[in-house]
């Protein structure tokens, strides 16, 4: 269900928060059927047969058809994307970034030890490159800072959250990571809300995307989400959806039809 | 035999794990303790050895040198921050990791922090990766808060990891856990893990079994030891059996052997 609010809200954050009132009850028994279904269904797309390597679907497998090329999909543009995750994940935790975004983003991508193939081509970007993505990224963390909101401390912000699932006896595997989950699964209604960033406009991908980490959330953790946003740094557009069993069913079958893209026999 | 049950991470399936686990335990004698004495002094070192789990789980293959980093640092401080966290109920978990990390930086001002440790490594770093830290930090104490709260049995947070010398063999063996839930005659331990659980996750959960049996005073084992990795929705867990402890202590002392081989192979 898309909700349509009487009036727009400040922020993203509060955007994120939705009515309270209007909450649904916690739905914990879906997950088993959309397991179901997906094993099914890649049974059908691979039949029998083992390969040596398991075919990984992730969130970009979904966001971009195989036969077309996305810039920013791009070493920079990934790296791009990487930087203002990271201002994310500081934002969400009250840290200022805006004034040195880029070194502070670059700072932490260091520490962080991940994405080293990233953070080569940043080494090998000469002056003009580098002053080009450091305007950049500073652009986007002032839309990103402007329009967010604080996010409030109690809501325990989970950033950057890592989901794996193994299908089809792990010839299938589906990773994912969400840049900010927030809420509790605790409790009889349901709260949980996956936020994604993302320094592209908004398109078709980004829908499949959102329907994505719902339904990986879902297999991961038997609970299904409260809603899943995407926010655009380059736009300064926000989607949110509440996630229901539709939503899920058709992420369901756009999975299917990545497997049987990457590697399906039929 | 050998115990493994494999299991959805819900907060039903981690009920039932707790509240079924069996409530006679094994117990290690002090002929057990000799016996795995004598084996450890049998493979020869000319260095401390520290084994765990992991080390076991990697067949004894060394990782590199040891650094901090945020992702290092989070399980520490994100288990004293949920410490605090349960402690003082009006505090959030935000607050709990910067209280933390606050009391890390005055063992520094005050000369109690030694070169190399974590809060030399926090005083020595910029304001950007100290909000990663915190951001860690509350990632992991918030998947060990949810797991806490899926139970229906008194728990706490591990106060330390269980560490265990190894008389007269330059050996010492150390035991992650991160809550103990269930009655203080029979509990079970909780270990949190990132990422997903691999072919030797089960040897590596017996290993920790039986560390956590050799420090008990009495040798007594937990009754089962349940391993959560949040990230891939699964929980493992192995029973407090003896024979569950022999496999764990043989995986111990054959690490040791492979971790020297490797070694003679380095220095040839």
């Amino acid at each position: 269900m898309t909700t349509t609010t009487a009036r727009s809200p400040h922020s993203v954050v509060e955007a994120l928060r939705g009515e309270r009132a209007a909450r649904p009850r916690v739905d914990t028994t879906s997950a088993a059927g959309l397991r179901g279904e997906l094993e099914d269904g890649l049974f059908q797309v691979l039949g029998t047969i083992t390969k040596s390597e398991p075919i990984t679907v992730r969130a970009s497998s979904l966001r971009q058809a195989h036969h077309t090329t996305d810039l920013a999909l791009s070493r920079t543009g990934l790296l791009r994307g990487m930087l203002v995750s990271q201002l994310l994940r500081l934002m969400s935790v009250g840290v200022v970034v805006v004034e040195h975004a880029f070194n502070d983003a670059v700072d932490t991508l260091r520490c962080e030890g991940r994405s080293l193939d990233l953070l080569e081509h940043l080494g090998q970007l000469d002056n003009e490159e580098r002053a080009r993505l450091a305007t950049d990224v500073t652009a986007h963390a002032v839309t990103l800072s402007r329009s967010m909101g604080d996010v409030p401390r109690h809501w325990s912000p989970r950033t950057a959250v890592p989901a794996t699932q193994r299908l089809s006896g792990g010839r299938v595997v589906l990773r994912d990571v969400v840049d900010l989950v927030i809420g509790s699964s605790g409790g009889d209604v349901a709260s949980i809300v996956l936020f994604d960033l993302t320094t592209s406009p908004l398109g078709e991908g980004a829908e499949r995307v959102l329907r994505y980490h719902a339904l990986v959330h879902t297999l991961k953790t038997s609970i299904v989400p409260l809603r899943s946003a995407m926010f655009s740094t380059a736009t300064g557009e926000l989607w949110t959806r509440d996630v229901d069993f539709e939503m899920l069913m058709r992420s369901v079958h756009e999975v299917l039809g990545v497997v049987e893209e990457l590697g399906g026999v039929a | 035999m050998t115990t493994l049950l494999h299991r959805r991470y819900t907060a039903s399936s981690l009920r039932a794990l707790v509240n079924d686990a069996p409530r006679e335990r094994a117990t290690l004698t002090d002929d057990h303790r000799r016996s795995l004495t004598a084996r450890f002094r049998a493979v020869a070192s000319s260095e401390h050895r520290r084994l765990d789990a992991w080390l076991v789980e990697r067949a004894g293959q060394p990782s590199g040198p040891f650094n901090w980093s945020p992702v290092t640092a989070r399980r520490l401080i994100g288990n004293a921050a949920s410490r605090r966290s349960v402690a003082r109920t009006d505090l959030s978990l935000g607050a709990a990791v910067d209280d933390e990390i606050n009391d890390q930086l005055l063992r520094v001002t005050s000369g109690y922090a030694r070169g190399g440790s974590l809060a030399y490594w926090l005083s020595g770093i910029s304001g950007p990766v100290r909000g990663l830290v915190v951001a860690e930090a509350i990632n992991w104490a918030s998947s060990t808060l949810e797991a806490a709260r899926h139970l229906d049995v008194a728990w706490t947070v591990a106060p330390s990891d269980a560490y265990y010398d190894v008389a007269a063999a330059r050996t010492t063996l150390r035991g992650r856990r991160d809550l103990i839930v269930g009655p203080p005659d029979a509990p079970a331990i909780v270990r949190l893990r990132s990422g997903a659980p691999g072919k030797s996750a089960g040897p590596g959960l017996r290993v920790d079994l039986t560390i956590e049996a050799l420090t008990n005073p009495e040798g007594r084992a937990p009754s089962r030891i349940i391993g959560l990795w949040p990230d891939a929705g699964v929980s493992l867990a192995v029973d407090g059996t003896m024979d569950d402890l022999r496999a764990g202590a043989r995986d111990l002392v054959r690490t040791a052997v492979a971790q020297r081989r490797q070694r003679m192979v380095l220095a040839a």
